[in-house]
């Protein structure tokens, strides 16, 4: 079975950012980057696929040259080869730039399934993955905790969460799935998994090898962050100061009800 | 000689960082004190997966072949996490040493299987009073009658001894120790025991190093929200100074831990020595730096209820363990005055 996986490095989410001079993008420097963790459960499904019914399984991902610490990560977690999506004029994509990139990297795979996080942790935009199934023709089940491949390797049925409740969906395989917490718990990156990763095939793609020059990156989008706005301060706390452990439960319950309006 | 890690090593040492911090948290530290084995149900293996347990082993037996170099980094994140499993009994000195002295039929039936964490192994030498871990291994390294013996837990009685480390299950053997296979004897015997000492003492140094770190990052954490007189204790210089020398203390040391590595891997004819450098060392920049977090936290580093004494027992334990600072400082002291091996660079 051919499988893939698209995985995006992201500031990791105990890493304090700035936002820069512009004020549309954050400063790079001192951040500590990782795999987006819901690109972990992705992996890890993969993989798990691959140990069931057997094949490959191949790492995409699109970045400049620091992405290539996050691709060894996956390579050290058992992925066999990756495709790194490198080059200046990616930078500065939207959504629907970089879902073309990443589709079109994946048709030189021709993968069976396709495993993506459902959100990356710094956009949260949730839009790679879906545009990325449309553009390659895949059927697909977001947002899911639970999956189960035939034997065949023709169809499988996927669980997905919803709001307050779920839905099972079943698919023809080529398709994307994006996973979410609960679909499995990533194993770690093991020593021999580490010293096996360098010796992995990671190739380079350049937009002109995939038939899409002026059409990725910046050049690409059709929209464009102009602000990132900081999170509003949090407020000091009260202290509710009060005679009895009773008058204070007495003025706590008024101030929920009448200035935070919560009961 | 340039001296640095390499990705892999690096690598290696984030990973088991992330995996122990999720898998080994101060909760499971703290229900290690009270469970039946004094270990984290279900880690054992899971560090045998990680390829951790195996990194000495040799190739032919499961394990990784590789050096003291490789292991001192994970070495530093076990302690960092005070990672309640006899990790330096089993996978530092007990696997090399019966990889190196055993006869094949012993490497045979216990290595491969302690490379994956089914069985764990634990040592007792002649001149340490306890056992480590002894209840929940299943051979125990034993030396009796100027020989290296191998015997299974079941043929051992042993009594349970109190440590100041309350997830540190130390046991003295009351009878049994004559029993088993031996491993060797006679000279080969006194080299086993000799490399052992060497092997566990730095791998204790190391864990002092990273118990030393996770311990002043708790309290760096801490000065900067307990407030006095208005502000932040941190804010006040007499803290800064503590927490510099603290500081400056781990990181005189550390490169003495790596520099005993480095030659444990050569076996580099003082190598001894320099692991006796590096055990002094760690073991007293880590009590120091206890000392210091104790005082910086004042009356909340005495509470049980608080994680520091967690690491700070370990402390306090491991600075005693495979030979405390007095012992390292003799052996130096014999190879400067009596011209024992180059002590220096």
């Amino acid at each position: 079975m051919k499988i893939a996986v698209i995985i995006k490095q992201t500031p990791d989410t105990e890493t304090v950012v700035k936002i820069n001079d512009a004020g549309n993008d954050i400063v790079g420097t001192g951040v500590k980057y990782v795999m987006s963790p819901y690109c972990e459960f992705a992996v890890e499904e993969a993989l798990r696929t691959k140990e069931k019914l057997g094949g490959e399984v191949v790492v995409v991902s699109l970045g400049p040259d620091r992405v290539l610490e996050t691709i060894r990560t996956a390579l050290a977690m058992g992925c066999d080869r990756a495709i790194h999506l490198k080059d200046p004029a990616y930078e500065g994509g939207d959504g629907q730039a970089t879902a073309k990139a990443l589709a079109a990297a994946l048709k030189t795979v021709s993968p069976d399934i396709v495993f993506a996080g459902k959100q990356a942790i710094d956009g949260d935009q949730s839009q790679v993955a879906v545009r990325v199934a449309e553009l390659a023709g895949l059927a697909q089940a977001t947002i899911v905790t639970a999956l189960e491949i035939a034997a065949d390797g023709k169809t499988a049925k996927a669980t997905r969460r919803s709001e307050g409740g779920g839905e099972v969906v079943e698919l023809k395989l080529p398709a994307l799935i994006s996973c979410e917490k609960g679909l499995n718990e990533p194993r770690y990156a093991s020593l021999p998994g580490i010293m096996k990763a360098k010796k992995k095939e990671v190739k380079e793609l350049k937009p002109a090898e995939l038939g899409l020059e002026g059409q990725v990156g910046a050049a690409g989008a059709k929209a464009k962050r102009v602000k990132l706005l900081p999170l509003a301060e949090r407020k000091a706390g009260r202290r509710i100061e009060a005679e009895t452990p009773e008058a204070a439960a007495a003025e706590l319950v008024r101030l929920l009800r009448e200035e935070a309006k919560v009961l | 000689m340039r001296f640095a890690f390499t990705d892999d090593q690096l690598g290696f040492r984030d990973s088991l960082r992330d995996m122990l911090a999720n898998e080994c948290p101060p909760g499971a530290l703290r229900a290690c004190w009270t469970n039946d084995t004094g270990r984290v149900p279900g880690l054992w293996r899971k560090l045998g997966d990680l390829g951790l347990l195996g990194i000495s082993a040799s190739e032919e037996q499961g394990g990784l072949g590789l050096a003291e170099v490789d292991m001192v980094l994970p070495l530093e994140e076990a302690g960092r996490a005070a990672l309640p499993e006899p990790l330096v009994e089993h996978a530092a000195v007990a696997i090399p040493i019966v990889e190196a002295f055993a006869p094949a039929v012993l490497r045979e039936r216990w290595v491969p299987r302690a490379v994956t964490g089914e069985v764990t192994l634990t040592i007792a030498l002649d001149d340490a009073p306890f056992v480590l871990g002894a209840d929940s291994a299943d051979l125990v390294l034993v030396w009796s009658g100027g020989a290296l013996r191998a015997v299974e837990r079941s043929e051992l009685t042993l009594a349970r001894c109190r440590s100041v480390d309350g997830a540190r299950r130390l046991f003295s053997i009351v009878s049994g120790m004559g029993g088993g296979e031996s491993i060797c004897d006679g000279e080969r015997a006194i080299e086993a025991a000799r490399d052992a000492l060497d092997r566990g003492a730095l791998a204790a140094a190391a864990q002092l190093l990273g118990l030393g770190a996770a311990v002043l990052d708790l309290t760096v954490g801490y000065v900067k929200v307990r407030e006095q007189f208005g502000k932040p204790i941190g804010s006040f210089q007499a803290i800064k100074h503590h927490l510099a020398n603290a500081l400056t203390a781990l990181e005189m040391a550390r490169p003495l831990v790596y520099r005993a590595a480095a030659s444990m891997a050569a076996r580099d004819a003082s190598r001894s020595i320099h692991v006796s450098i590096a055990k002094a060392r760690a073991s007293t920049a880590a009590q120091q730096v206890a000392r210091i977090a104790l005082q910086c936290h004042g009356a909340i580093g005495y509470s049980t209820e608080y994680d520091l004494h967690l690491w700070m027992k370990r402390i306090w334990a491991l600075a005693a363990a495979w030979g405390d600072p007095a012992r390292h400082r003799a052996r130096i002291a014999a190879a400067v005055l009596e011209g024992e091996g180059q002590v220096y660079p």
